[in-house]
């Protein structure tokens, strides 16, 4: 421990030579650089690949965001690299930043590629949402009601705004918060609130916590 | 309790849910934890609330373990 109570943690070899190499100059710096650039590259292209199913981002558009992302997380690490405490493998520190910036460029394109309304509210899927099997739809009709009357009735415009984009729709929360001119932890905040506005509207008909189907407390 | 895992899917209200910004900030240590065998579950119960309720954190979160086993801890002299 230093005076100050900070946990003293060794660095590992490989770790250290990144830092080495983050803190030098000249061509040693920019080799480093090089280096850093070509491995979260080959990450982001692999995260980028792993995402666009669901995201349905295809073609040249993947390589860019790949491209982007990869430029700015050599950025943020540079920013941030004197806060690196050796708590991890640098290379692993240094792929969060990659995950991150991927997230924030797929939600840019998110809304190139489909113009979902906000506003779209899929209650048609919302029995199947919850209610996968079909034959349970029926007995299950009174929770449902419940739940929709409370998503209608309960939140405030922007808690039904989010709940619905992101729970009922799938729009990605990084996606939501551009088009809201929000933050992602903001985002959550209010997705948060909202879920609990909602268990607490089913509580108080009866309905325990955690939700028991069929069942009410 | 026979719990119904679809509406837990769409109501997770973790009460001791970390939030995003602390979340970022610890998910390399989450991540490693995990790979050598730890339960970072239970050492950070709020990040793992986190990460079960976030879609955001979570799908960066199974991206991060995804890169480490596939990259591994790769040397800036093996470039």
């Amino acid at each position: 421990m230093t005076d100050a109570g900070e946990r003293v943690v060794q660095m590992d070899a490989t770790s250290q030579l990144w830092l080495d190499g983050l803190r030098s100059s000249g061509s040693e710096h920019e080799k480093c650089i090089a280096a850093l650039h070509a491995l979260l590259l080959r990450v982001a292209r692999h995260e980028v690949s792993r995402r666009a199913g669901s995201l349905r981002v295809r073609g040249p558009e993947l390589e860019d965001i790949a491209q982007q992302a990869s430029d700015d997380a050599v950025l943020a690490i540079r920013s941030k690299v004197a806060g690196f405490r050796g708590d991890s493998r640098f290379t692993t520190w240094a792929y969060k930043f990659v995950m991150f910036e991927v997230s924030t460029k797929m939600g840019r394109h998110f809304w190139r590629a489909q113009r979902a309304n906000l506003d779209d509210e899929a209650w048609g899927r919302l029995p199947d949402t919850i209610f996968p099997a079909p034959e349970k739809h029926a007995e299950q009709r009174e929770l449902f009601a419940l739940l929709r009357r409370a998503i209608e009735e309960e939140l405030t415009h922007l808690q039904r705004q989010v709940f619905v984009a992101v729970a009922l729709n799938d729009v990605p929360m990084d996606a939501l918060a551009r088009e809201l001119g929000s933050t992602r932890n903001s985002v959550y905040k209010v997705l948060f609130d909202a879920r609990c506005k909602l268990r607490e509207s089913l509580r108080s008909a009866g309905y325990g916590r955690p939700v028991t189907l069929g069942s009410k407390a | 309790m026979n719990t119904d895992p679809d509406l837990e899917a769409l109501l997770p209200t973790g009460s001791v849910d970390a939030g995003c910004a602390v979340s970022f900030e610890v998910l390399h240590r989450y991540v490693e934890q995990e790979l050598a065998g730890g339960h970072p579950a239970r050492s950070q119960p709020g990040l793992a609330a986190h990460l079960h309720s976030c879609p955001a954190c979570g799908e960066d979160y199974q991206g991060l373990l995804g890169a480490v086993e596939l990259f591994g801890d790769a040397s800036p002299t093996a470039h």
